[in-house]
């Protein structure tokens, strides 16, 4: 076991466990701040990836943005908006069967599916030249972006104004007329 | 080296739990918190394929895409869930249920 | 040429004498309120006078027959036709003639009855009937004409509906007149089965059929066909019981009594006069079917009857009553004439009684009528009709009284009368004829010379009491108040009473022998003793005046005969009329309406039971059949419909309006697509 291969399963554990204790947990809040540890934990696995500007590209939009999102929005709304929450008893709930065991049937398939197929015999695997530490991902993605993948640059520009406008309209206060 | 298959196996598992959060959930935002590990996921295996091709990059140039719309969609769907607690007083996905027969 | 001439006019006579009453029955149904009397007394007289004119030209001249075909069933043909003779034209002329009188008389006895058009039509029915009877020359056209004779006597009957005795009269007389016919019906038939037809003239002619059939070896001949000889016995009873109960003989006489219901002028047309001797005429017509053993047979019944009724007559109290069974015991007297064989006595005794015993109740229905007009007028209450509450009409009714004194006498059998002719002829044959005969049958002399006897006594105490004796004084103020009868009345009593006396008869008043209605018949062949011609008379006479004097002490000098006493036995069978009545209600009458009953109780009890039952089961099955349809099919029908609701809000709950059920579905497949291809 080398540093590195500790590192990312610390990391992949991390993922999970907080993953999962989000899932479980039945206070909005601590869910939300564990979100915030598993999507740093997800960065982390990135760079082990190699993909070290959607890493960071990951911690600027997700975390600044996303959960800073979600953060406001929910602190910012009403008092309501937390106490219509259900005091539960107990972990699982009966009526949580039937989701557990979608979830678990689905991840059974998964693994299945990823145990079984042998990828390091692929052959685009086999002729692939990994990226290194060395690159230069950044201007890779830049060069990439404004050549080849332009057209869905431009798109995701327009697509991001229309959910600007949409959520702004959306979230207005309705004047009484 | 990591191999692929743990990535997609760690994504696979990510997959799983948020769609845990997704079906059991009874409050809108832990909803929307499943849809986004989800979508993590899918990120995640994009890197993971994307290690293997290093003339264009495609892996990484779609999981940035993919990042951005997933923000998008999210600034969109807490706009739709203010609008949901200003109509039915409640953001319980299952008390949501005028759609019933 | 001439006698073809007369006949084809004699038809149109014939049918005008027959046909006119009937006329007068139909127009006076039809026009009801429109000059009834005159009308009716119009049509009678008319064919009484053509009567007469027919009588002259057929009596010991010629017999009529015409014919005509009637009908056919297969190739048998039946005909229709008259057959006039001298029985024919003597009756034709009898029933014609009594009629008219009993239309005049009527005229004053019924008037003021408010029913008195149906009077005038049911008279001509009858008169209709009668003629036809006498004129018919088939079996059968006679039975029709018979039927309708006692058709016509119910309905005059039971004139006086209202009343309840007038009403059971003329059931009874209609009744006993069935058995009757059964009887002639049967005789018919069997006459028919050996001769094969109804025709008078070839069946009772002188060389007729029944004169050539003949009993050989027990079977009785005729040409081709034969019966066991029993069959002709049994023929001439039926044919004689037919007779019985159209002329009152024993046992089947108990109707002409209660038929006196009816008014006076009808007892005294019908039931003395023709209707009653319309079963004499039959006799006489087929006189030559009858063997020696069914003759024998009438005499007995002739002699029992006529015994029977005159003991009978003795004690009734009430005018008509006695009256009526008078004309039993005479009828049964010429039943047993016809019996003996003495045809022509039996007929002449026929014609002579018509008159007298017509005139008897003529003029007791004058008495009546002053009797019952008078009570109403002083308001009293007694049976009018009781000789015992009637007395001394003699000063007030003169011409009644010597009318019945010169009838009376005519029944007697007293000399100048013309019905010593008669009478006196019967008793002379049947003496003569007794002493061919032997064992029981040599007392029917006797017996019938005591009914002579007993006749003699019973009409002088009718007499007696009604017109000489002192009245009980209940009745005085309307005895003394009675005046003789009215003109027209008073008239036909006078005509009859002359026709009481020999004078019509026959210029010698002593000897039966030369009367032209004697000789008009053939004789018997009964052998004839001059010594009886001679005694008989004469012994007869001496002991009617015998009983004339006994009656006179009896009750117009008060002095009762101390032989029977009202209590008695005997006054007691006789008054209550032998209890013959009282024994035909308890044999016949009790047990029939006694099955009546039980029939009546079964079809209501049984019968109906049944038709209700099976209408309780097939409402039991329709409540079933309803039942059925409304849970079963409706319920396949219904709980189809619920049925599929039931899916249907079954297959409503995936639709929960909840999304992560929804997504859980949509995953859910997705699931078992990629597990089947994982497995498979």
């Amino acid at each position: 076991m080398s540093t590195e291969q500790i590192i990312f399963y610390f990391f992949a554990a991390l993922v999970l466990i907080s993953a999962f204790m989000v899932v479980s947990m039945h206070n909005l809040v601590r869910s939300i701040f564990l979100f915030f540890v598993t999507l740093f934990s997800l960065a982390a696995l990135y760079v082990f990836a190699f993909a070290d500007f959607v890493a960071v590209t990951q911690v600027v939009i997700y975390v600044g943005g996303v959960l800073v999102l979600m953060l406001f929005a929910f602190m910012l709304s009403n008092k309501e908006l937390l106490s219509k929450i259900n005091p539960v008893n107990g972990l699982i709930r009966i009526n949580h069967i039937a989701g557990i065991l979608v979830c678990v049937l689905f991840l059974f398939i998964l693994l299945n599916v990823i145990i079984q197929t042998d990828f390091e015999n692929l052959k685009w695997i086999k002729a692939a030249d990994q990226i290194s530490t060395n690159d230069n991902t950044v201007h890779l993605i830049g060069i990439q972006t404004m050549t080849r993948y332009l057209l869905p640059f431009e798109v995701l520009s327009v697509l991001l104004l229309m959910a600007l406008v949409g959520a702004a309209h959306l979230a207005r206060k309705e004047r009484k007329v | 080296m990591i191999p692929l298959s743990h990535f997609l196996l760690i994504s696979a598992c990510l997959f799983c739990i948020g769609l845990y959060g997704v079906l059991t959930k009874r409050n809108a935002i832990q909803v929307l918190i499943g849809i986004e590990f989800m979508i993590n996921a899918a990120v995640l295996n994009f890197v993971a394929f994307g290690r293997y091709d290093a003339e264009q990059g495609g892996g990484q140039m779609f999981a940035l895409f993919a990042i951005i719309l997933a923000a998008a969609g999210v600034a969109v769907a807490l706009a739709i869930i203010l609008n949901v607690y200003k109509h039915f007083k409640t953001i319980d996905p299952v008390k949501t249920d005028t759609l019933k027969d | 040429m001439e006698s073809m001439y007369f006949a084809d006019s004699q038809i149109f006579l014939v049918s005008a004498v027959v046909v006119l009453p009937l006329i007068s029955f139909l127009f006076i149904l039809a026009g009801k309120r429109f000059n009834t009397e005159n009308l009716a007394l119009f049509h009678i007289a008319v064919s009484f006078i053509l009567s007469v004119y027919l009588f002259t030209g057929i009596w010991n001249k010629q017999t009529v027959h015409l014919q005509w075909s009637w009908f056919s069933i297969g190739n048998v043909e039946f005909k229709v036709g008259i057959l006039l003779n001298n029985l024919s034209v003597l009756m034709m002329v009898l029933v014609s003639g009594i009629a008219t009188l009993v239309h005049v008389y009527s005229r004053a006895y019924m008037k003021g009855d408010p029913d008195i058009y149906r009077y005038w039509a049911y008279l001509g029915l009858f008169c209709f009937s009668m003629l036809g009877l006498v004129v018919s020359d088939s079996l059968l056209l006679i039975y029709l004409f018979w039927e309708l004779v006692g058709f016509s006597s119910y309905l005059l009957i039971g004139f006086w509906y209202t009343r309840d005795s007038a009403a059971r009269a003329s059931k009874k007389a209609f009744i006993m007149n069935r058995i009757g016919d059964l009887g002639f019906l049967t005789g018919i038939m069997i006459i028919y089965q050996q001769f094969r037809t109804f025709d008078l003239s070839l069946l009772f002619a002188e060389n007729g059929l029944i004169q050539a059939s003949f009993i050989q070896e027990a079977m009785w001949i005729s040409g081709t066909s034969g019966m066991p000889e029993i069959w002709l016995t049994v023929a001439g009873v039926a044919f004689f019981l037919g007779a019985m109960a159209k002329s009152a003989q024993f046992p089947l006489h108990t109707w002409l009594p209660d038929a006196m219901e009816g008014p006076t002028a009808v007892s005294s047309l019908i039931h003395a006069a023709t209707m009653v001797a319309a079963g004499v005429f039959l006799i006489a017509r087929i006189y030559p079917v009858f063997n020696l053993q069914v003759l024998n047979f009438m005499v007995i019944i002739g002699t029992i009857t006529a015994f029977m009724a005159a003991t009978i007559a003795l004690t009734q109290n009430d005018i008509k009553r006695i009256l009526a069974y008078s004309t039993v015991s005479q009828l049964g007297f010429m039943i047993m004439a016809l019996g003996i064989g003495a045809y022509s006595e039996s007929i002449f005794h026929l014609s002579t009684h018509a008159f007298f015993k017509c005139l008897l109740f003529l003029a007791a229905g004058a008495v009546i009528h002053e009797m019952h007009h008078n009570r109403d007028k002083y308001g009293l209450d007694f049976d009018y009709q009781d000789i015992r509450l009637m007395g001394g009409l003699k000063k007030q009714m003169p011409l009644a009284f010597i009318s019945m004194c010169i009838a009376s006498a005519a029944l007697v059998g007293l000399p100048l009368t013309s019905g010593f002719l008669s009478k006196d002829s019967m008793l002379i044959k049947v003496f003569e004829w007794a002493d061919s005969q032997t064992g029981i049958l040599k007392i029917i002399p006797y017996l019938m010379l005591l009914s002579s006897a007993l006749t003699a006594f019973y009409i002088s105490r009718l007499i007696f009491k009604v017109f000489f004796s002192k009245p009980q004084p209940v009745s005085i103020p309307v005895v003394s108040d009675a005046k003789d009868a009215p003109g027209q009345m008073t008239v036909v009593l006078l005509i009859l009473a002359l026709f009481s006396t020999f004078l019509p008869f026959g210029l010698n008043p002593l000897s039966y022998e030369t009367s032209w209605l004697w000789s008009g018949f053939s004789s018997s062949e009964i052998l004839k003793q001059e010594l009886y011609h001679q005694i008989i008379p004469f012994m007869v006479n001496t002991i009617s005046a015998g009983m004339i004097v006994l009656a006179y002490r009896m009750y117009v000098q008060n002095k009762p005969f101390r032989f029977v006493s009202d209590e008695s036995f005997l006054y007691r069978f006789s008054s209550g009329e032998w209890y013959l009545n009282q024994f035909y209600s308890f044999a016949f009458v009790k047990p029939i309406e006694k099955v009546a009953l039980l029939s009546w109780r079964f079809d209501r009890y049984v019968i109906d039971a049944i038709v209700l039952s099976a209408a309780v089961v097939v409402r039991r099955i329709s409540d079933f059949s309803k039942w059925t349809d409304k849970n079963i099919v409706d319920g396949a029908v219904n709980g189809s419909a619920s049925l599929v609701a039931w899916a249907g809000s079954i297959f409503r709950m995936f639709q929960s309006g909840r999304l992560q059920h929804y997504l859980l579905s949509v995953l859910i497949v997705l699931l078992t697509f990629l597990i089947l291809i994982f497995l498979i």
